[in-house]
């Protein structure tokens, strides 16, 4: 990350709808079997005090850690629980980024561990534990 | 958003006052009830659940979720306690009990667990009507000295004024 203020190289933006479409644009990177997903926060990320809203990085935590299931075990899941600390401020304006690892698992249940960082300090650590919908289930909330 | 249609009582939270759009505008619009000293109503943040607030599946996001009953605690809490200062968040834990649907007005709550002079552990709820959909506790650091206050958040009063004005 030599530029901070930019996409760095290997990212692709990802498509996406409702919440995280009008939270985005957010970028993606693949290294085998880690999953890097990134985004240069805005000031519509910011809170009053010009640092990253821990709103913001507490969906993008949720996203990231939601998807390294998804890219580790190809199962869809939802969040059951997530813990979060805010370790350090992340600025507008400054590239950040984050992965996450799968640490244990059952038939029903991920626990995942995530954190978000930036050029110089780690930002938020996570865990959560993520229930595991079917295979052929897609989520559906909306009442028909 | 005018088709938010805010149960009454509930007046639109102005975060920014005419400056850049920040966060809890663009999520948003949230709304917020001040009800009576020691009661549970005595701060109530509330919304209705828009498409931009929703994941794929069409159901309110846990993000959205996550940065209300955030700003229930920081901005509740501290209002609960008499605090005017803007509190950073230090650790948040949230539980998802339950799925909210676009439509769905969803309203928060903060109940104070302790205040020490530098932390405040808080616990909050949303709830759609009866029905609890996200469990969380925060503790949030108490800044010495005045710190800064809480942005310029401000409730929008002007439909408030608007209905009490005598009809010309």
């Amino acid at each position: 990350m030599s530029d901070s203020s930019s996409v760095p190289p290997g990212f692709q933006q990802l498509t996406a709808t409702g919440f995280a479409e009008a939270n985005g644009p957010w970028f993606e990177k693949v290294e085998g079997s880690r999953l890097i997903r990134g985004f240069l926060p805005g000031p519509q990320h910011s809170n009053t005090h010009g640092i990253v809203h821990g709103g913001m990085l507490a969906a993008f935590l949720d996203s990231l850690m939601g998807s390294t299931v998804f890219h580790v075990l190809h199962r869809r899941c939802v969040t059951v629980r997530l813990s979060i600390d805010y370790l350090l401020p992340a600025r507008v304006g400054v590239w950040l980024q984050g992965e996450a690892e799968v640490l244990g698992r059952d038939e029903q249940m991920v626990q995942v561990r995530g954190r978000l960082y930036g050029p110089r300090h780690d930002v938020l650590a996570g865990l959560g534990a993520f229930a595991l919908l079917h295979r052929q289930r897609v989520p559906k909330i909306i009442r028909s | 958003m005018s088709d938010d249609n805010p149960p009454e009582g509930f007046l639109r939270i102005d975060f920014d006052r005419d400056r850049p759009v920040t966060f809890n505008t663009h999520v948003g619009t949230l709304y917020c009830k001040r009800g009576t000293k020691g009661t549970r109503d005595e701060f109530v943040l509330g919304f209705r659940v828009h498409p931009h607030m929703c994941n794929p599946a069409g159901g309110l996001h846990g993000g959205m979720m996550m940065t209300v009953s955030d700003l229930v605690g920081t901005m509740g809490g501290g209002t609960l306690v008499g605090l005017r200062k803007f509190l950073p968040t230090v650790s948040m834990t949230f539980d998802f009990v339950a799925p909210a649907q676009r439509g769905d007005w969803v309203e928060g709550r903060a109940e104070v667990v302790r205040q020490t002079r530098s932390l405040l552990f808080t616990e909050i709820a949303l709830t759609v009507g009866e029905t609890r959909i996200l469990r969380a506790s925060q503790i949030a650091k108490i800044p010495s000295g005045e710190g800064q206050t809480f942005g310029k958040a401000r409730l929008d009063r002007s439909a408030e004024v608007a209905a009490k004005r005598p009809p010309a």
